[in-house]
């Protein structure tokens, strides 16, 4: 009870002081809220830009991979005859493996019963030749049951004109990125000659155009049927050259690629391998706001420290007269204390708000980009995180600038200042 | 029975250079009683006061007051004590200057907080009247005249009713009949209700017309005067 009523008076004598010293007191309030509104803004618009990234590279990108990769071979056969004898051998060629993944329908069974696994998918890629008239493009097909690889990269919502559903039911037909179709200047229902890597030629019908906005993909790669690919490269109904998984959580994917790996003897990699320059850029990114919002806050918490110091230059006879009235050191270290709480409150408060609207306006911006086709607004992100911690760093920075102040002021000797 | 009992002080300056400013200082001082301590400017009075007021702590040797050793208490014990038993008039009146008259008054007996706000109020008025300055309540402390100040200030050593009233010439500052007043106040205090005062001053005639008066000569009390 007595700690309260403390608390009360020492709030009153720190309103007072307050009110007398008005434009001190904004200004540095004015600090603090600067600090928060540039910290919340910064930190939402390039958390808004790192998650449209994201976004972007991951509905093109699996959680995880599994594929074969034509390697050089672990030893040689001189070794396995003569295993006593030392051998060299000089410019060995790669093996020739078969980029087939082995019983790869049995693995996406498998994997579509396992509980970590959101969605799979399998699928044959080749490299072909797309040609019209005299010119020659070179690019990938992917061969693909439609279903599963919607569930996995959202296909649908790509889709510029045409349609999907007609690889399944239109013989040779494809779907090919907007950008591909532009350089070959062809439309929905248009026809082109393929040419696979064996040099056999497929006629083939656009049956619809994608856009991804990875100019990599929409430069070259389209999409056709397994079955279709499969017969375009001679190969069996099993044969397929990579399973792409996403799940659940998608931290998990590097324990769970290394899992799959030694269970099935595949290569595979993750998305944090796939997607190494955007994890990074990621980081680098935070890391440069939270420096740059943090040097603000610091700068506020100076300007807190700076008023808060004056102020009780010019209160020390007060304080004094504090103390001799029965005030103790604790009360006079709360009455100042409380000045930097409420500065930091109000700042923190109100720069959350300022933070919101500059950042809603930034929103609200139209911006047009030529890569990122889905953009149409500049993207931001509102997690409630950043209005937290923004709020938290204002009060921990402004009650520490005025946490040394005040234990100046408690410790003053109020005899040296009344004997004069 | 003695209200406050000094024995055998030592008090050093520490700065410039190590300076005694009391030696070997023992006295008592009765409940009830108008003390002065006079001596010339550096004889230690004004220290004397200040280590009676127990906001210097620096000091060697013992300070009972109402029965409590000083020596050793930590600082919110001594800032409580003080709140409670003591009332400190200063020189140069001292009021805190961005509050009212009423508010600066009222400050010790909120920090008390033995009585509510309004009980506090009435009785900082009723000390206001006594004082003459019940007019200026609602004002701003700064905008009034030394002489109102000094009034002010000695309205707030009271409100607390403490057990002894301190004062570092706290007649100093006024004219001949202001000094007058506030010396006849004291003397009815201390008559009436039992409160001791203990005032440092430089005025031969207050000194004269108190109870008891500790002279210091060097930081010696001189038993002779």
């Amino acid at each position: 009870m007595k700690i309260f009523t403390n608390i009360q008076l020492a709030a009153t004598i720190a309103l007072t002081h307050m009110r007398s010293r008005l434009k001190q007191t904004i200004i540095a309030t004015v600090g603090v809220i600067f600090g928060i509104t540039m910290f919340v803004f910064m930190v939402s618009m390039i958390q808004g830009i790192n998650d449209f990234l994201r976004n972007i590279a991951f509905e093109q990108s699996p959680h995880l991979r599994l594929y074969n990769e034509i390697q050089a071979a672990s030893g040689t056969i001189l070794d396995k005859v003569k295993s006593q004898a030392i051998n060299i051998v000089d410019h060995s060629k790669p093996k020739n493996v078969s980029l087939a993944l082995k019983d790869g329908k049995q693995v996406i069974q498998l994997l579509q019963d396992d509980p970590r696994v959101l969605a799979v998918s399998g699928s044959i890629k080749a490299q072909v030749f797309y040609r019209l008239g005299s010119s020659t493009i070179n690019g990938t097909i992917n061969g693909i049951v439609f279903e599963n690889e919607n569930a996995l990269f959202n296909l649908q919502a790509k889709l510029l004109e045409g349609s999907f559903h007609e690889l399944a039911t239109t013989p040779n037909s494809i779907v090919m990125g907007v950008n591909l179709a532009k350089r070959l200047n062809v439309k929905t229902g248009d026809q082109l000659l393929l040419t696979t890597e064996k040099g056999n030629n497929f006629y083939v019908t656009v049956a619809g155009i994608f856009k991804t906005g990875m100019s990599d993909i929409d430069k070259q790669e389209s999409y056709a049927s397994l079955n279709t690919v499969q017969r375009f490269m001679e190969v069996p109904a099993a044969h397929i050259t990579d399973i792409k998984i996403k799940l659940h959580d998608m931290e998990q994917a590097p324990a769970f690629c290394q899992e799959l790996q030694t269970k099935y003897g595949f290569q595979g990699s993750d998305w944090r391998q796939d997607n190494a320059t955007i994890v990074d850029g990621d980081s680098f990114r935070n890391f440069m706001v939270y420096g740059v919002s943090i040097t603000i806050l610091l700068v506020a918490g100076f300007g807190t420290f700076n008023i808060l110091t004056m102020m009780i230059y010019e209160k020390m006879k007060d304080i004094a007269i504090l103390k001799a009235m029965g005030f103790s050191n604790g009360d006079i270290r709360r009455i100042f204390l409380i000045q930097a709480i409420i500065i930091g409150t109000i700042g923190a408060l109100l720069g959350l708000v300022f933070g919101f609207l500059a950042t809603y306006g930034i929103s609200q911006m139209p911006y047009k980009s030529d890569v990122m086709i889905t953009m149409d607004h500049f993207p931001v992100n509102y997690s409630i995180v950043y209005y937290i911690s923004g709020f938290s760093f204002g009060i921990i920075t402004t009650t520490l600038a005025g946490y040394l102040p005040s234990r100046k002021a408690s410790r003053l000797d109020p005899i040296t200042i009344l004997r004069g | 029975m003695n209200l406050i009992e000094v024995r055998n002080i030592n008090k050093y300056f520490q700065q410039p250079a190590k300076m005694q400013v009391l030696s070997d200082v023992s006295f008592d001082i009765e409940k009830g009683k108008l003390i002065s301590i006079t001596g010339k400017s550096g004889s230690g009075k004004s220290t004397l006061l200040y280590l009676l007021s127990t906001m210097d702590t620096d000091f060697e040797g013992s300070i009972r007051i109402n029965q409590d050793e000083m020596k050793g208490k930590s600082n919110p014990w001594l800032a409580d004590f003080r709140n409670h038993h003591i009332g400190f008039v200063f020189q140069f009146h001292y009021l805190l200057p961005e509050f009212t008259v009423l508010k600066n008054v009222m400050l010790p007996a909120l920090k008390l907080a033995k009585y509510s706000r309004e009980e506090t109020e009435h009785h900082a008025i009723d000390l206001l009247k006594l004082l003459g300055v019940e007019d200026q309540a609602h004002k701003r402390a700064s905008l009034l005249s030394g002489g109102q100040q000094q009034r002010v200030a000695i309205a707030r050593a009271l409100i607390n009713e403490p057990l002894i009233i301190m004062g570092d010439e706290p007649t100093g500052n006024l004219d001949s009949y202001n000094s007058a007043v506030v010396f006849d106040l004291f003397k009815k205090l201390s008559a009436e209700k039992g409160q001791t005062v203990l005032m440092v001053t430089h005025d031969e005639d207050i000194a004269g017309r108190s109870d008891q008066t500790i002279h210091l000569v060097d930081g010696k009390i001189d038993h002779a005067n």
